[in-house]
C-alpha cells in the first residue's frame, strides 16, 4: 500500500502535464511516464483526454505504448515489435517489472523456468539479480526465492491496472472470501456450543459417580459393624473400581 | 450539589489512575479487615506504608465489623495544554481526620520526588472514593486550590454495580455558583475520556483476559479462544463486506472509478488463496498427527498407569483369601 502512497504524487504530476500538452509533444511525456523507476500505475494517464484523442491520429504508436505498459507484458511486446516504436532500455526495465507483476497475478509459485522464459533471461544468477534488485527492493513484490526448487514464492505483489473484465473477477473472489468467512463464522459457533455441551456433560458425568460412591459408601458403612472381613474386601473392591470408572 | 459542567475543558482519563485508585483503595479495605477481628497490633504496620485514614482507624475501632468502607484520598498529577487536562497517574496522600485535611508535608515531598522523575507533570487534582461527592470534600479542594487554581476531584465509587455499564469513576470540578445570594464553590460534574498509551492497552487487555483461566477446565479455555478467533473472523467479515460494496457500486457506476484504490485491492486478493498450497497440507497434517499421536500417547499411559493400580487392589483385595483356601489372586 506504500507503493501507492509513493506513485500518487507521481501520478498526479503526469496527469496534470498531460492534460496541459496536446498532439507529439506528449509522446517524450510518455516516454519519461513509463521510464520512471518509481511509476506503474498507468491507467490515470490514459483517461486523461489528451493522450486517448492520440489514439486516432499516426501517432496512435505511443498510446499502444502506454495501453502496452498498463495491461501487457514483455511477450507482448516482442509479438508486437513491428507496430510499436523501439523502447529504451529503461522501459524496457519497467516492462519486465510489469510482467513480473502479472505473473504473479495467476500462481502464488512461479518456476524459474517459466520467469526466465518470460523475460528473455538465460541463466539463473541473472534472473535473481533482476528479482532482488529490480522487483524486492523496489517493493513491489515481496516473497521467498527458493533454490532448490527453482522456484520464487510470492507473498505479495502491487496491483497493476485493471482491464475492464477483471473488476467482475475481483467481485467473484470477493464475495467468495464472504461466503467462506460466514461459513467459518457458524462452524466456530457450532465448535462453541459442542466446548460447552461436553463440558457439561462431563460435570455431569463427575456428579454422577460420586453421587454413587457417596451412597455405596453411607450403604456399607452401616454393614461394617455387623459383617467383618468381607465386607471390607466388597467394599474396598467396589471403592476402588468405581474411583477407576471416574 | 453536583450539576452538570459548563466550564468547556476536556478531560482525558489513564486507565493507569483507575487502576491505582481502585489499588490503594483494595489495599486499605483489606488491611482493615483482618486488624478488626485480631489485635491492633497489625494496625502499626499498615500505617508505615502510603495509607489514609482507613487502616489506621480501622485498627483501633477494632469491633465493628461492619465498619463502612474507608475513604481513601490521594492526588492526581498529569499534563494541561489548553482545554485540554490529561490525567495520567496518580499517588496517594495521607489524611488526618482529626483535622479533616490532607498531610502538607507529605504532599510537597512527593511532588517533589515525581517532578524529578516526570518534569512535565502538574498536580492537577485529588481524588476520593465513595459514591457522591460530599460536604467535607470541598474543604479539601479548596486546600488544593493554592497549588492548582482549579483543581479537578476524581470520584471512584467502590461499589461495585454489575447492571452499570460504563466506569464507576466521576470527574468534578468546582464551580462559582451564587445560592442565596452567596457565591459559593459547588461541585459540578464533568465528562472525560479515557485515553490510553499503548503499554497500558496491553496490560488493560492482559487483565481482562486473566478471567478465564480462573475457570480451569480445558473445555472452557477452548471456548474462550474459539470466541476471540470468532470475533476478529467476525471483524474481518465486516471490512471484507465494506469492500464488497464498494467495489458493486463502482461496477455499477454509482461511484467514480478510483483506480489507486482497485490497485490496491486486487494486489490483496492476490493473496488469496492462502492456504491451498501443497507444502501447507503437507505441514499441517505433519503438525496435526504429531498433536493427536501425542495425546494418544498421553492417554495410553493414563489407562496404564489406572489399570496397574487396579491390579494392584485386586490383589491386594483377593490376597487375603487365599490363604483361606479361597480365591487365587487376580493376575
Amino acid at each position: 500500500m506504500d507503493i501507492e502512497q509513493k506513485q500518487a504524487e507521481l501520478i498526479d504530476h503526469f496527469v496534470k502535464k498531460a492534460s496541459a500538452l496536446k498532439g507529439t509533444i506528449l509522446d517524450p511525456v510518455i516516454i519519461e511516464a513509463t521510464s520512471h523507476p518509481s511509476l506503474f500505475a498507468f491507467s490515470e494517464i490514459l483517461a486523461v483526454p489528451s493522450v486517448v484523442e492520440l489514439g486516432g491520429t499516426e501517432n496512435s504508436g505511443y498510446l499502444d505504448v502506454l495501453r502496452l505498459f498498463a495491461h501487457g507484458t514483455w511477450t507482448d511486446y516482442k509479438n508486437n515489435a513491428g507496430c510499436l516504436p523501439e523502447l529504451i532500455p529503461d522501459q524496457v526495465l519497467k516492462l519486465k517489472q510489469l510482467t513480473v507483476l502479472t505473473l504473479a497475478e495467476t500462481n502464488k509459485v512461479l518456476p524459474y523456468d517459466q520467469l526466465m522464459q518470460e523475460l528473455d533471461v538465460t541463466n539463473v544468477r541473472e534472473l535473481e539479480d533482476f528479482l532482488i534488485n529490480e522487483c524486492m527492493y523496489a517493493g513491489i513484490v515481496r516473497g521467498k526465492l527458493d533454490q532448490l526448487r527453482r522456484c520464487f514464492e510470492v507473498q505479495f505483489a502491487a496491483g497493476r491496472d485493471l482491464r475492464p473484465g477483471q473488476l467482475g473477477n475481483m467481485l467473484q473472489t470477493l464475495s467468495n472470501w464472504l461466503a467462506t468467512s460466514e461459513n467459518l463464522l457458524v462452524s466456530i459457533q457450532e465448535k462453541i456450543k459442542w466446548a460447552d455441551t461436553m463440558s457439561e456433560l462431563d460435570k455431569k458425568h463427575r456428579k454422577d459417580v460420586e453421587d454413587r460412591v457417596e451412597d455405596v459408601k453411607k450403604s456399607l458403612s452401616l454393614k461394617l459393624h455387623t459383617v467383618s472381613r468381607p465386607t471390607l474386601t466388597s467394599e474396598g473392591t467396589r471403592r476402588s473400581t468405581l474411583s477407576l470408572v471416574e | 450539589m453536583s450539576s452538570s459542567s459548563s466550564s468547556g475543558l476536556t478531560f482525558k482519563l489513564h486507565p493507569l489512575v483507575i487502576v491505582n485508585i481502585s489499588d490503594h483503595y483494595t489495599r486499605v479495605k483489606s488491611q482493615m479487615n483482618p486488624p478488626v477481628s485480631s489485635t491492633a497490633t497489625t494496625s502499626s504496620s499498615s500505617t508505615t506504608t502510603n495509607n489514609s485514614n482507613g487502616s489506621g482507624d480501622g485498627g483501633v475501632t477494632a469491633v465493628s465489623a461492619a465498619a463502612p468502607p474507608p475513604r481513601v484520598y490521594g492526588c492526581v498529577i498529569g499534563v494541561q495544554r489548553g482545554r485540554i487536562v490529561e490525567i495520567f497517574n496518580s499517588f496517594e496522600l495521607l489524611y488526618d481526620p482529626v483535622t479533616h485535611s490532607l498531610d502538607r508535608a507529605f504532599l510537597e515531598k512527593k511532588q517533589e520526588l515525581y517532578k524529578k522523575v516526570f518534569p512535565h507533570f502538574y498536580i492537577l487534582g485529588w481524588y476520593s472514593t465513595g459514591s457522591d461527592a460530599e460536604e467535607f470534600d470541598m474543604h479539601i479542594h479548596k486546600a488544593l486550590m493554592d497549588i492548582n487554581e482549579s483543581p479537578v476531584y476524581v470520584l471512584l465509587n467502590p461499589l461495585i454495580n454489575p447492571a452499570q455499564k460504563d466506569l464507576p469513576v466521576t470527574i468534578y470540578e468546582s464551580e462559582l455558583h451564587v445560592i442565596d445570594g452567596i457565591p459559593q464553590l459547588i461541585f459540578v460534574r464533568s465528562s472525560y475520556t479515557i485515553e490510553t498509551v499503548e503499554a497500558e492497552r496491553i496490560s488493560v487487555d492482559h487483565v481482562a483476559h486473566l478471567k478465564p483461566s480462573d475457570g480451569g477446565s480445558a473445555a472452557t479455555q477452548l471456548a474462550a479462544h474459539l470466541t476471540s478467533i470468532h470475533s476478529a473472523i467476525k471483524m474481518l467479515n465486516s471490512r471484507i463486506r465494506v469492500l464488497h460494496h464498494y467495489l458493486v457500486a463502482m461496477q455499477k457506476g454509482e461511484i467514480p472509478c478510483e483506480n489507486s484504490l482497485l490497485r490496491q485491492v486486487s494486489s490483496l486478493l492476490r493473496r488469496l488463496p492462502a492456504i491451498e498450497s501443497e507444502k501447507f497440507q503437507d505441514d499441517f497434517l505433519m503438525e496435526y498427527n504429531d498433536t493427536l499421536l501425542i495425546t494418544y500417547l498421553a492417554m495410553f499411559t493414563n489407562c496404564s498407569s489406572t489399570m496397574n493400580e487396579l491390579v494392584d487392589k485386586f490383589n491386594t483385595a483377593y490376597d487375603r483369601h487365599s490363604r483361606r483356601g479361597g480365591r487365587t489372586a487376580f493376575i
